[in-house]
């Protein structure tokens, strides 16, 4: 679904000592099928940016467009605004509440106009997309689980709904390194599904260099960069004035680069940086 | 949201806002003696005379302090009818069954109308210019005595100051909650009163989990770094009683003495004309 934001602009507390701009201007498009990446130091704006995507934080100024719906209308169908933007917060697994997992993940199908049957269909189709086994979690109390199932769980909640775009601020946060890798998999296998277009706020750059195939920058609210993350870690005076840091395999080709070997391929990813490397050895 | 974090401190570099808080806390104490002492028109207009200068002397925009007003407006005109209605007063205006209107009755209600309001502008003057750290550290100092007697005088300020810390971040939390819940669909502002409870639940559950979770670790937390092992802790920002202090309470004093001073008509020390005695006498 592609979205387009115009111009937006956001102050905190505006006319209050406390007044902050939180985000200034910012304009960009993202295209059906897109994984867009947001990146940015702490309070540069991302989790502004991304609530204003559903609605969740009134629009001041500037012009929003998700699919066909425009968030400026007066009447903004908020209801299936939110079905087609599913967003994952920070630690999602604190947001669950119901007796049972079946029940949590059924919250936003029934919320969403979906009768009886066709959420708990929905809610075990999305805790098998999340590799959990229905029959045997289902009845259980999501604060039985553990700390990684309870994630799964509340990401199977948002995917129930079945939305045309994916929200996901932060979602490998204090998850081992398997954990992180099997939700970004997941990530990338439900983009041959319903949803198609993803967007993910992360401070790990190995994550945007292997799963986006664009990235914004922001810094102090400003859109400083809508580019690939190729180009984006080829450009040094961005990547330094926003203290990003590099991801791996960049890192590896400037020490191989530095003794003489370079690589012609982008490679961001260790797979194919792996096989670039192979070839030369080969070659 | 910031609003809160700070509770209703309004930053300002002023007189006040450099006062020593312990001596904020006994001028409040001081001015909700005064408000309680004024018996005429004149006196009260002497206590609102110093909550004017005191909010003059802190920078604090007039309109604000009004605004703290609104959060009682409830109180003041439940007080106010009440007291219209049934005050025992001698020259009745109207009466029916036990409810009597008497001019008694009337001055007596806007008497009680403005003390309570004078009192809510010169308390929220103390919570406009004074941080509630700074707040619970000035308690703290004040209670010192009672350590004598066996009070666990730090372990309240600390429960205070832990208490004041956690408003922000729970409200915080409550606010992402709700977000989260949002964008699953939930719906909080419509529908009966019982649906709107129930609504709640999804933001209620999480919130408790967390407050314990939150409880649990900032226990073991206090362990892990030893607390309560010294008796004596220094501070990082020693509190200093100043010229300022000095000059605002004299200045309060002062106050209570002119307050008294017209509720007693200055002791008959010089005559009035007859409308202005008018004026001491209610």
């Amino acid at each position: 679904m592609r979205i387009e934001v115009k111009d937006l602009k956001y102050v905190y507390s505006p006319k209050s000592p406390f007044e902050k701009v939180a985000l200034d201007g910012i304009s960009f498009t993202v295209n059906s099928g897109d994984t867009l990446g947001i990146v940015g130091s702490t309070g540069s704006g991302k989790s502004t940016l991304c609530r204003h995507l559903n609605a969740l934080v009134k629009l001041q100024s500037g012009e929003i467009t998700v699919g066909d719906i425009r968030l400026n209308s007066k009447r903004v169908d908020l209801k299936q605004l939110r079905k087609n933007v599913g967003m994952l917060f920070q630690f999602p697994e604190y947001q669950l509440f119901a007796d049972t997992v079946k029940k949590d993940v059924e919250f936003g199908p029934l919320n969403f106009g979906f009768s009886q049957a066709e959420a708990e269909e929905a809610a075990k189709r999305a805790l098998e997309l999340v590799g959990l086994d229905f029959d045997e979690v289902a009845s259980k109390s999501p604060f039985e689980l553990s700390g990684g199932q309870m994630r799964r769980v509340a990401i199977a909640g948002v995917l129930a709904s079945r939305p045309s775009v994916l929200v996901l601020d932060e979602p490998t946060a204090g998850l081992d390194p398997v954990g992180k890798r099997e939700i970004l998999e997941l990530v990338t296998a439900l983009k041959s599904g319903v949803t198609d277009t993803v967007i993910i706020i992360s401070h790990n750059m190995d994550e945007i260099a292997e799963f986006c195939n664009r990235v914004i920058v922001l810094d102090d609210g400003k859109l400083i960069a809508d580019t690939t993350p190729d180009e984006l870690f080829n450009r040094s005076d961005i990547v330094d004035r926003t203290e990003l840091d590099y991801p791996h395999t960049v890192k590896i080709k400037r020490l191989l680069a530095a003794k003489g070997v370079d690589l012609d391929t982008p490679a961001l990813n260790a797979k194919e940086l792996t096989s670039a490397i192979l070839r030369r050895v080969k070659g | 949201m910031k609003d809160i974090s700070l509770g209703q401190f309004y930053p300002a570099d002023s007189f006040t806002h450099k006062m020593d808080p312990r001596a904020k806390l006994v001028l409040v104490i001081a001015f909700i003696v005064m408000a309680f002492l004024a018996k005429n028109f004149l006196s009260y207009f002497a206590v609102l005379i110093c909550v004017v200068s005191a909010t003059l002397v802190s920078r604090i925009p007039i309109m604000k302090v009004l605004k703290s007003i609104k959060a009682i407006i409830f109180i003041l005109v439940f007080t106010g009818i009440l007291n219209l209605l049934f005050y025992n007063g001698e020259t009745v205006l109207w009466q029916w069954w036990r409810i009597k209107i008497s001019v008694e009755g009337i001055i007596f209600s806007v008497k009680m109308v403005l003390r309570l309001v004078l009192l809510v502008m010169g308390t929220t003057l103390l919570t406009y210019t004074t941080t509630p750290t700074a707040i619970t550290d000035g308690m703290e100092s004040l209670m010192k005595p009672l350590k004598y007697i066996k009070v666990p005088v730090h372990d309240i300020a600390v429960i205070m100051s832990i208490a004041l810390r956690f408003i922000p971040i729970i409200s915080e939390e409550v606010d992402k909650i709700m977000m989260a819940q949002k964008a699953r669909g939930a719906a909080f502002d419509n529908g009966g009163l019982l649906k709107r409870a129930k609504a709640l639940l999804p933001v209620l559950i999480p919130l408790f989990v967390s407050a314990f979770r939150r409880a649990e670790e900032l226990a073991l937390a206090l362990d892990a770094r030893c607390y309560n092992a010294t008796p004596n802790r220094t501070r990082y920002k020693v509190m200093k009683f100043t010229w300022r202090d000095l000059v605002g309470l004299l200045g309060t004093a002062a106050f209570i003495v002119l307050v008294v001073a017209l509720n007693n008509n200055f002791w008959g020390a010089y005559a009035s004309p007859a409308s202005v005695w008018w004026l001491f006498s209610v």
